[in-house]
């Protein structure tokens, strides 16, 4: 019972509180050139040559990185630019587990 | 005129230049021409509601079932009932920019002159997208994932992947061109 009064309490909190961020991520690829993820994080988000050349290392490296963070609309908006330029990308809750 | 082997180079404030054989041209057409076709919306016989469609809203909630169209069009959330939702609300409209991707570089090769293909930053955009489209096709179908590059430059002569393969190479040195034409310019 106090499970479901937890589970209860973190919805309402969910749906009342628009400060919490919500993220991006861009997903490694075997297919995707490196310099063409830059170029798409340029592009699309305005980053410069070195935050842009420094997301994808993390992508190439890590396997994933997060890419942008901001309300739900504005990354439900950047995942399907990027997925218009066919970077893997996803986007989940930002006080969630990746 | 440059050489070929030079790819997409630069030519002034906004302009990107390439120099294609025909045969090259065909192969870049017939590729594109295969995206958009794979793009096409999906044939639904039970009725769609008409208005829904008009604002590009579809029943279509479930991923494709094809190997390729899943990788164009993947899921937005790892959670499968918000990537349902998401895709009944976007999938269309994602459709329609890769449409529009891949049919401008058909209508750039198709108005080439003496094979020099000319486009301008957006236009080399939608290049770049529909190349990358067109690579991600040929990708599942190489099985990039489990086979290194070292698997696939040793394929036999005989096995038709090879040739795929040097289509999928050849149009990632193109990708590549384009690329550093255009960062050229951000330096």
């Amino acid at each position: 019972m106090v499970k479901i009064k937890d589970k209860i309490e973190e919805e309402l909190q969910a749906i009342f509180s628009a400060d919490v961020p919500w993220i991006t991520i861009v997903w490694d690829d075997p297919v995707n050139l490196m310099t063409y993820v830059t170029y798409v994080l340029m592009e699309l988000f305005g980053y410069n040559k070195e935050k842009a050349h420094e997301l994808m290392m993390k992508v190439h490296t890590e396997g994933k990185a997060v890419v942008s963070s901001g309300s739900r609309e504005e990354m439900e908006h950047d995942v399907a630019r990027l997925h218009e330029y066919g970077l893997w990308a996803t986007l989940q809750r930002g006080d969630q587990a990746i | 005129m440059k050489e070929i082997e030079h790819g997409f180079f630069r030519h002034g404030a906004n302009a990107y230049l390439a120099n294609f054989s025909e045969a090259e041209r065909e192969v870049l057409t017939n590729l594109v021409e295969q995206i958009i076709e794979l793009l096409a919306e999906r044939v639904d016989h039970h009725n769609d509601d008409p208005l829904a469609a008009m604002v590009g809203i579809t029943m279509h909630d479930t991923p494709p079932d094809d190997e390729v169209l899943l990788r164009l069009l993947p899921n937005a959330y790892a959670d499968q009932v918000d990537a349902s939702e998401f895709r009944r609300y976007t999938e269309s409209t994602l459709r329609q920019k890769k449409q529009a991707h891949a049919m401008a570089m058909r209508m750039h090769l198709k108005s080439a002159v003496d094979g020099i293909v000319e486009v301008d930053h957006d236009g080399a955009n939608a290049w770049l997208g529909a190349m990358n489209d067109v690579r991600l096709a040929l990708g599942v179908r190489l099985k990039v994932e489990e086979n290194t590059h070292q698997d696939l430059e040793l394929l036999a002569p005989d096995d038709p992947m090879r040739g795929v393969y040097a289509v999928y190479s050849w149009l990632g040195w193109l990708q590549e061109s384009l690329i550093s034409a255009l960062m050229d310019e951000s330096e």
